[in-house]
């Protein structure tokens, strides 16, 4: 009684990342082969610039 | 003659240790085959008899000589005699044999590897992310197509094309599938629907509503799926489900005028009023209903033994009609709602067709629906944008005519042009029939900058590329209407209701596209020239160069055989990896070639190289009006991109100047499935605060219920 038993979920439940392969989409990375796995890991941001001048 | 020469050998030994009778029949045999493969310098028939007894004297008298022995005196002997270029061929043809028994023995360790390991350990369960591989018929699937690839390396493919594919100098995508089928298909659904339809376990008569409208269109989609190895796209979907809302709308008033007139009475004004303005009403959300279950549908059906769902496409945008409206705005909203619990859906791929005057600038009737289109895209990833006005589209373009719209699969393939029969040059109905890639960054690490060595070679795997394209397309024209109950049967490929059951396809099958693809031009480039074109304007003048050529090579190919050849900017899921890795064990690790695990897709900047989002879509622009036989151009957006739209219609808009086919944003898309969150997650949950892996107190995940009622149910007991 003195002790709380504090009961918990997603021990171990990783995130969903979703990423876009070829075109399509897959499930989360980990349905993702080695080398796309790889490729997605490599992948860097392109900056955007709006301004018209 | 001969008598000393037969007599001293009476068995030979074979690979696995067997012994047979030694026959020199069989070492003439295989001199003449080598002979026949170098027509400029052919051996003469007389000569052939004393070759082969020249082979037999070298070998060891007294021994049973090893099959080994026996080829490697006739290399010698060839040799010797002056037949240079036989011998080589001959060499040349020892090692393809070796290779395909080398994927001979493979075929039960692969089996092996398939039964006892799961995906997330075995690369080769997962070489295609939207297959399952861990289930029973996943794996059962797999069984078929790695024993069909023996089968056709072995027993199909001429030996130095399955040579050229097994080392790696082409990639002929889809092998499981060489004797069976065709790749892809645009299905008119409309044409479809009209009348009614049989999926070959049934009679569908011809839908009524939008409801069973949305419901056929998936159960097309899947019944067409299982007779292709690629996947299925509906290039008008808003003008295909428009019929369906126009037959809800009107059953829809005629109820709710009656119901007027039944409470009112027949002669109170204002029943006309009412009742559009309630059937309307009602319309919208029975479309949107429709729509929902479609999504779910798409996502959750099975297509192949379970394995898979079907791989679907949808393309619209340019339906300008109220009812084709409604059924876009629906679907973007369905999309923006997501799965049960609220997950990203992964199909169907979606594709969104920009066009001036029709949806492209404020005032165009469908403006409001591209920026919802946007909107969404940023929230899910889709849809994609394609570009009618991009010069190399538009010209096929005619106003309302669905049919003239370009239409992409979703993976980016692209079918319009047609020199089989250049007045059908229309999207419905076609598709590609098969595609082999070649690879540029082996053909570049072999030239090592010598220009004049790298055409010649890229001209030699190309024509190897036509001579197998047209190999399997010998196989594919045999094929009969009743081979095909959906596809065929019920008239979905183009002309084929002209045929009857039992008539060959191959006319039919003449509309579709036999396309050349490729892989790493940036390695290519680097590998000529020391940098990739993203970096350097010389790299991206020869980058133009190889592509234009290729495309002009398939061109003429096209004229000379009134085939369809395109030139694809491949998808290359599975094959990311597949050259990279033999071409390291080639010529070993070289920075920005074979130094990382994937060759950069087609003629993208490489992905890991930092480049304005405009540059990007600069450099890579041109490539998309040379690929016609499909392209794809992405710009990776950082952060929570539904905050800032601006930024990606800027993009989009850019695309579209640029003369890009088709396109898309990239960005996380990412979602805690304990808390239901979904956007951009760092370390750090945003919604409920636990990182990666950790546990959540049941009272804390019970309290953000009562904030977002819309949390996924059955991950706890709260």
């Amino acid at each position: 009684m003195e002790k709380n038993e504090v009961k918990t979920v997603g021990k171990g439940v990783k995130f969903e990342r979703i990423r876009r392969i070829t075109g399509y989409l897959v499930g989360t990375t980990d349905r993702f082969n080695d080398a796309k796995q790889a490729e997605e890991h490599d992948r860097v941001k392109h900056s955007i610039t709006t301004a018209k001048n | 003659m001969g008598q000393t020469q037969t007599a001293v050998f009476t068995h030979i030994r074979k690979r696995d240790g067997s012994k047979v009778p030694f026959d020199s029949l069989k070492i003439l045999e295989a001199i003449r085959l080598a002979s026949e493969a170098v027509p400029e310098n052919k051996i003469p028939a007389s000569e052939l008899a004393p070759l082969t007894k020249a082979v037999i004297e070298r070998l060891p008298a007294g021994t049973e000589p090893t099959v080994e022995q026996v080829q490697d005196m006739v290399e010698e002997t060839l040799v010797e005699a002056g037949y240079f270029t036989v011998a080589k061929a001959y060499i040349l043809y020892r090692a393809e044999h070796a290779k395909v028994r080398q994927s001979k023995d493979d075929l039960m360790h692969i089996y092996e590897q398939l039964t006892f390991t799961d995906a997330r350990d075995a690369d080769i369960k997962r070489e295609n992310a939207n297959i399952d591989a861990d289930t029973a018929m996943g794996t059962m699937l797999k069984y078929g197509s790695e024993g069909s690839n023996y089968f056709v390396n072995n027993y199909i493919l001429p030996k130095d094309i399955a040579g050229a594919h097994i080392n790696g100098d082409i990639h002929i995508h889809d092998k499981d599938f060489y004797m069976l089928t065709e790749t892809c298909c645009q299905i008119d659904l409309i044409k479809l629907f009209r009348n009614g339809f049989s999926t070959g376990h049934g009679f569908l008569r011809e839908p009524n509503s939008i409801t069973s409208y949305a419901a056929l269109a998936c159960i097309a989609i899947q019944a067409n799926q299982n007779e292709m190895h690629g996947g299925q796209s509906v290039p008008n979907f808003d003008y295909s489900m428009a019929e369906g809302v126009r037959k809800t709308y009107k059953k829809e008033y005629a109820r709710a005028l009656a119901d007027f007139k039944a409470l009112r009475g027949e002669n109170e004004p204002g029943a006309e009023e009412y009742a559009e303005k309630t059937a309307w009403e009602r319309t919208d959300r029975l479309t949107f209903q429709a729509m929902e279950a479609l999504v779910h549908n798409l996502n959750t059906m099975n297509s192949r033994a379970g394995a898979q769902v079907p791989f679907s496409s949808l393309n619209y945008g340019t339906d300008t009609s109220r009812e084709g409206r409604m059924v876009i705005a629906n679907l973007l909203k369905a999309t923006r709602a997501g799965l049960g619990n609220g997950e990203t859906p992964i199909f169907p791929v979606q594709i969104f067709k920009v066009k001036e005057g029709v949806n492209f600038n404020p005032g165009d009737p469908n403006y409001d629906l591209f920026k919802d289109a946007m909107a969404t895209s940023a929230m899910r990833l889709f849809p994609n944008f394609s570009f009618l006005d991009a010069p190399f589209n538009l010209p096929y373009y005619k106003p309302g005519d669905y049919n003239t719209e370009v239409a992409y699969m979703g993976c980016r393939t692209r079918v319009m042009a047609n020199v089989h029969d250049p007045d059908r040059q229309v999207t419905c109905g076609r598709g590609n029939l098969s595609f082999t890639s070649i690879n540029l960054p082996r053909i570049g690490l072999l030239a090592k900058g010598d220009e004049k060595k790298f055409f010649a070679l890229l001209d030699e795997r190309m024509d190897l590329a036509f001579r197998q394209l047209l190999h399997r397309f010998d196989i594919q024209r045999k094929k009969k209407r009743f081979n095909y109950p959906f596809l065929m049967g019920q008239g979905i490929w183009i002309d084929s209701d002209e045929l009857d059951p039992t008539d060959s396809v191959e006319e039919v099958l003449k509309h579709g596209t036999l396309s050349v693809g490729f892989i790493g031009l940036a390695e290519t480039l680097v590998a000529m020239r020391g940098a990739h074109h993203g970096e350097s304007e010389a790299s991206q003048e020869l980058g133009l160069r190889i592509i234009s050529h290729m495309r002009e090579k398939c061109d003429e190919q096209a004229r000379n055989t009134g085939m369809n050849f395109t030139l694809l900017a491949t998808p290359a899921e599975g094959l990311s990896g597949r050259f990279v890795k033999i071409d390291r064990r080639m010529f070993g690790e070289i920075e920005g070639i074979t130094d990382r695990d994937y060759y950069t897709n087609s003629f993208h900047v490489p992905v890991y190289y930092p480049i304005t989002a405009f540059k990007k879509i600069a450099t890579e622009a041109p490539y998309h009006a040379l690929t016609n036989a499909g392209h794809i151009s992405y710009v990776e957006m950082d952060g929570d991109v539904t905050q800032n739209l601006e930024a990606f219609e800027a993009v989009i808009r850019c695309m579209k100047e640029m003369g890009v086919g088709y396109g898309s944003v990239n960005h996380p898309v990412d979602r805690d499935p304990v808390c239901g969150y979904t956007g951009v997650i760092y370390d750090v949950c945003p919604r409920c605060g636990r990182r990666e892996g950790e546990e959540l107190s049941v009272e804390k995940l019970r309290e953000l219920r009562r904030k977002y009622p819309d949390m996924p149910v059955g991950k706890c007991d709260c």
